[in-house]
């Protein structure tokens, strides 16, 4: 397997800022990551879990290089970060969609939009209108070209931010809370054209704190305090009722009906992390 | 929801918004100083003969060229009233007390009337029948020569695509501000001038904070994209020029030769 984003051992801060009575004394600095080592494979689909301050996004900003670690490194494709002149080659490597779909779409239509990205890489106007074209079409925007952004519902903004990243032909793409403003529609759209694009060989690391989102990945980290907590495949984080809990994580709905359907003496398979999963094992219980 | 139309760009097919913006762009600029150097009526008749033409060939509804003329009525009519009065004058029409209206007064007004309202009616097909982004591009290139005097054309340009990108958000935001402070008792349509204006305080300050918050993500968002200013950056659509910009600028050229044929007439023969 060939690893495409090692992060070792990394140590992040904000703040050492002056307290807010103006007074000089420097407000304790605020430790966001605190020794993250993580290794992501080619083509993974792997979330990053954890509750609001865990440090999982400020995570996400030290893959593309927007954030520096104080200590430790981060290579994306065998290039550090910390390289200032392959900037720029790393975040073309490395997509990033952000949380709130109104800001992070520049043009004032569709296609525009998507075209910034690779304008910026100066690549050939030809070969932009192909890529724009492309892209929208991966992601199902075809049809709204020509729309202005603000007409569109806040999946499809982030389907046309996704889409923005895709016509810079990334490896990696990720996903920075992308679903966390959005409604159950939205979330769905946006979760669908992730897993087709990790079907199609692109590297998706989801950010996310909806446990039925990180129960579709390959794998999960669970992140608590500026620390990986806990990692390894879905089946086997989720088991983990009690340890989840004790963090401030629920576990996947799917989970919580099959542990306590267990409970209930009915006899379900381990493994259980999604819905599909859990109406098949029921299925199979009615049989039986 | 909200329906906001951003500029005010008349969307249809003609000749006038075929052409490439920056060639509507350079006309325009052309038209609005040669209508200054006009000195008499016989000139606005052809400049206004010239301006219905190019409206019929734009296929605006010329009610959308009123309207923008409305809004700066006031304008017209306050300059032109200055120039009655300021214009010194030997023919006097009439005097009352220390108003003196002469006839060289009313002249000047009707010319800057005229020329105001050309001016308006000029500029307002540009923005009719060119859409805010083609306008943006055309400004770019038209400030790229001043480039190495230090004019930032292209940060200009992108600033004013992110303002056009943002109107409509923050506009929404308003929106939802004003009715979440409507329901909790707020009032923005009672009382006087300086008491609506006060009320609007607790909008603008929220609505402030988010603009400084949006801005901050946009740059993220702008940077991950590889955004670097102006350095190798090539663009997706090309503006071309075409044999139909050249016809435009014929025709305008024709005008500016008659305008002159006709100045020149009216010089000789004394007409105002």
């Amino acid at each position: 397997m060939e690893i495409v984003v090692k992060i070792d051992e990394i140590v992040f801060e904000y703040g050492g800022q002056p307290s807010d009575d103006g007074e000089n004394i420097e407000t304790p600095p605020n430790v966001a990551l605190d020794g993250v080592s993580i290794a992501i494979n080619k083509g993974e689909f792997v979330a990053v879990l954890g509750h609001n301050g865990s440090g999982k996004s400020t995570l996400a900003k030290h893959i593309n290089g927007l954030l520096q670690p104080k200590e430790g490194m981060v290579w994306v494709k065998g290039i550090p970060t910390s390289d200032e002149e392959k900037t720029w080659e790393i975040r073309q490597s490395v997509g990033m969609v952000f949380q709130n779909p109104d800001n992070q779409i520049i043009a004032t239509i569709v296609e525009e939009d998507v075209a910034f990205g690779p304008e910026n890489l100066g690549v050939p106007p030809a070969e932009i209108r192909v890529r724009v074209d492309e892209a929208l079409e991966a992601v199902g925007m075809t049809k709204f070209a020509g729309n202005p952004p603000h007409q569109l519902s806040g999946g499809q903004k982030q389907r046309v931010a996704i889409a923005g990243i895709l016509a810079m032909r990334p490896d990696i793409i990720v996903m920075d809370e992308s679903t966390a403003m959005l409604d159950p529609i939205g979330r769905r759209e946006v979760m669908a054209v992730a897993k087709r694009l990790n079907s199609e060989g692109i590297t998706i690391i989801l950010i996310t704190h909806y446990m039925d989102e990180a129960a579709q990945a390959d794998r999960v980290v669970v992140m608590n305090g500026g620390k990986v907590v806990m990692e390894g495949v879905p089946a086997d984080i989720f088991t983990q009722i009690d340890e989840l809990k004790e963090i401030g994580l629920d576990v996947p709905q799917a989970v919580e009906i099959a542990h306590k359907l267990r409970l209930g003496g009915i006899d379900l398979p381990k493994g259980i992390v999604t819905g599909n999963q859990l109406v098949e094992a029921l299925t199979n219980v009615n049989r039986n | 929801m909200l329906k906001v139309t951003i500029g005010q760009y008349y969307p249809a097919d003609s000749f006038i918004h075929r052409l490439d913006a920056r060639m509507k762009l350079l006309c325009t600029m052309i038209f609005v100083v040669v209508i200054f150097f006009i000195g008499n009526f016989l000139g606005y008749a052809l400049a206004a003969l010239y301006l219905v033409v190019v409206i019929r060939v734009s296929k605006v509804p010329p009610k959308f060229l009123l309207r923008g003329l409305r809004a700066i009525l006031f304008i017209i009519v306050f300059t032109a009233v200055l120039n009655v009065f300021f214009t010194p004058g030997e023919t006097l029409v009439f005097e009352l007390g220390f108003v003196r209206v002469t006839q060289e007064g009313l002249l000047a007004a009707g010319r800057m009337g005229l020329r105001l309202v050309m001016l308006i009616i000029g500029s307002s097909i540009l923005t009719l029948t060119t859409t805010p982004i083609q306008l943006t591009d055309a400004i770019e290139s038209a400030l790229k020569p001043f480039k190495k005097i230090g004019v930032p054309a292209h940060e200009i340009a992108m600033m004013m695509t992110i303002a056009l990108r943002f109107i409509p958000t923050l506009i929404e935001e308003m929106d939802k501000i004003m009715k979440a402070q409507m329901a909790r008792g707020a009032d923005f349509d009672t009382g006087g001038i300086v008491k609506k204006a006060r009320s609007l305080v607790p909008l603008l300050v929220p609505l402030f904070i988010s603009a400084f918050r949006r801005a901050e993500e946009l740059a993220l968002a702008m940077e991950s994209r590889c955004y670097r200013g102006d350095v190798g950056r090539t663009r997706m659509k090309q503006m071309k020029m075409a044999l139909r910009d050249l016809g435009a600028l014929i025709s305008l050229a024709v005008f500016t030769g008659g305008l002159f044929i006709l100045n020149h007439i009216a010089n000789i023969h004394g007409i105002w």
